[in-house]
């Protein structure tokens, strides 16, 4: 039998990295008393580098300081993965579902999320593929197109996918991106031969794609992010 | 009957991984798959196992959670000395770019970390019940223990998770 199950869904726009750390930790901990269902937050970020878990800061070629002079924020989290970068006109998603009800372990959601982005990189009749054992992410040939890491605190998701849709791709050449050398980064605008519609859509697809990889039935789309960061401040 | 068969049948479709791999014949598969489950032991629904002898508690993540987390990667264990809560988050376990925090089944102090782990983060894979062990505990509520699953339950717990979806 087939349990319909509904996801909501934040259209947030560029959202400071930090901003979102935070709100992501009040979701996650909203998640795990049932006080919200699975959510997903749809967002940009402004400049920013972060680092996981194992703080493998020697995949920063420079200095920290030269990263705030182009405009760049440094963040240190707990999620999975190496170093990356985000930025503008690169399309994240942030799932914030609870792994045990649907049965998922930590592999298989993360094949989950390749997929989801495979999926939007084949409407642009771009064929990407999951990375081999230990390239985590999603490639195209040998260039890398999208990213993921994660974090999971007793079964709820928090953290998620990167996906270059037409970022400037100078930004990694201060990293190594997620520890992996001599491996090109690439975007979904370099790879296609279509035109990209207006990012707007492509973010629409990204979701479109995430729900029909994770067997959510119903979408709930919230566009009023704001309602979010009230309650943040109520506390 | 046919639900055990049915579920042996995928399983080995599946070829869900087991810590011993005789040839399976359908009667026998379901419990030689959950060999992966030890006796002696006790489980939190969050896949960590416990072991109390006497006054000392180790705990570990099941081969079940190992399956479900793929490659170890990196291990995060706390210092000796400090304490932990039942279903209290103490350490993290990453895998394929997923850091899952690992929950202890019982309150207490923490005596003894496995410091292999940092070095060797795959004896999680390798040996999630002897190896793998992360943290040992002096428990300061025994009754605690009573509450956690034994290996029937614990089995019973896996096969109803994974066959629900």
């Amino acid at each position: 039998m087939r349990i319909s199950r509904s996801l909501e869904v934040w259209k947030m726009g560029t959202v400071n990295y930090l901003e979102a750390l935070k709100l992501q930790d009040k979701l996650v901990s909203d998640r795990k008393t049932r006080k919200i269902s699975d959510t997903l937050l749809s967002l940009q970020h402004p400049p920013t580098y972060t680092l996981g878990k194992r703080r493998t800061d020697h995949n920063l070629l420079v200095p920290e300081t030269d990263l705030r002079k182009i405009g760049a924020e440094l963040h240190y989290t707990q999620r999975g993965g190496d170093i990356t970068f985000h930025g503008p006109h690169q399309a994240i998603l942030y799932p914030i579902i609870s792994l045990r009800d649907i049965g998922l372990g930590a592999r298989n959601y993360v094949e989950k999320l390749e997929l989801t982005m495979i999926e939007l990189a084949s409407l642009y009749g771009v064929k990407a593929r999951a990375g081999q054992t230990g390239e985590t992410g999603v490639w195209v040939g040998e260039r890398k197109i999208g990213a993921i890491g994660v974090r999971i605190s007793s079964g709820i998701t928090s953290h998620g996918l990167a996906l270059n849709i037409d970022p400037d791709l100078s930004y990694f050449k201060h990293i190594v991106p997620c520890g992996i050398a001599d491996k090109e980064v690439t975007s979904l605008g370099k790879e296609t031969e279509v035109a990209l519609p207006a990012e707007e859509v492509i973010h629409e697809q990204l979701i479109s794609c995430f729900a029909r990889v994770f067997g959510f039935s119903d979408i709930i789309w919230k566009d009023d992010a704001s309602i979010l960061f009230d309650n943040q401040s109520i506390e | 009957m046919a639900l055990r068969m049915w579920a042996s049948s995928t399983a080995n479709a599946l070829r869900l991984s087991c810590v011993s791999r005789p040839p399976l014949s359908p009667a026998f598969s379901l419990s030689r798959c959950f060999s992966s489950v030890l006796d002696g032991l006790k489980y939190a629904s969050s896949h960590e196992w416990v072991k109390h002898e006497g006054s000392v508690a180790t705990i570990g993540i099941t081969h079940h959670a190992q399956d479900h987390l793929g490659e170890v990667v990196f291990v995060e264990v706390p210092e000796s000395g400090g304490s932990v809560k039942k279903g209290g988050s103490f350490g993290a376990v990453e895998s394929v770019k997923a850091t899952s925090d690992v929950n202890s089944p019982i309150s207490g102090e923490i005596v003894e970390v496995n410091t292999k782990l940092s070095e060797s983060p795959g004896l999680i894979n390798s040996s999630p019940y002897e190896e793998g062990w992360m943290i040992k505990v002096k428990p300061s509520n025994p009754s605690e223990l009573e509450s956690l699953m034994g290996p029937k339950e614990y089995t019973k717990f896996c096969e109803e998770e994974d066959a629900a979806h």
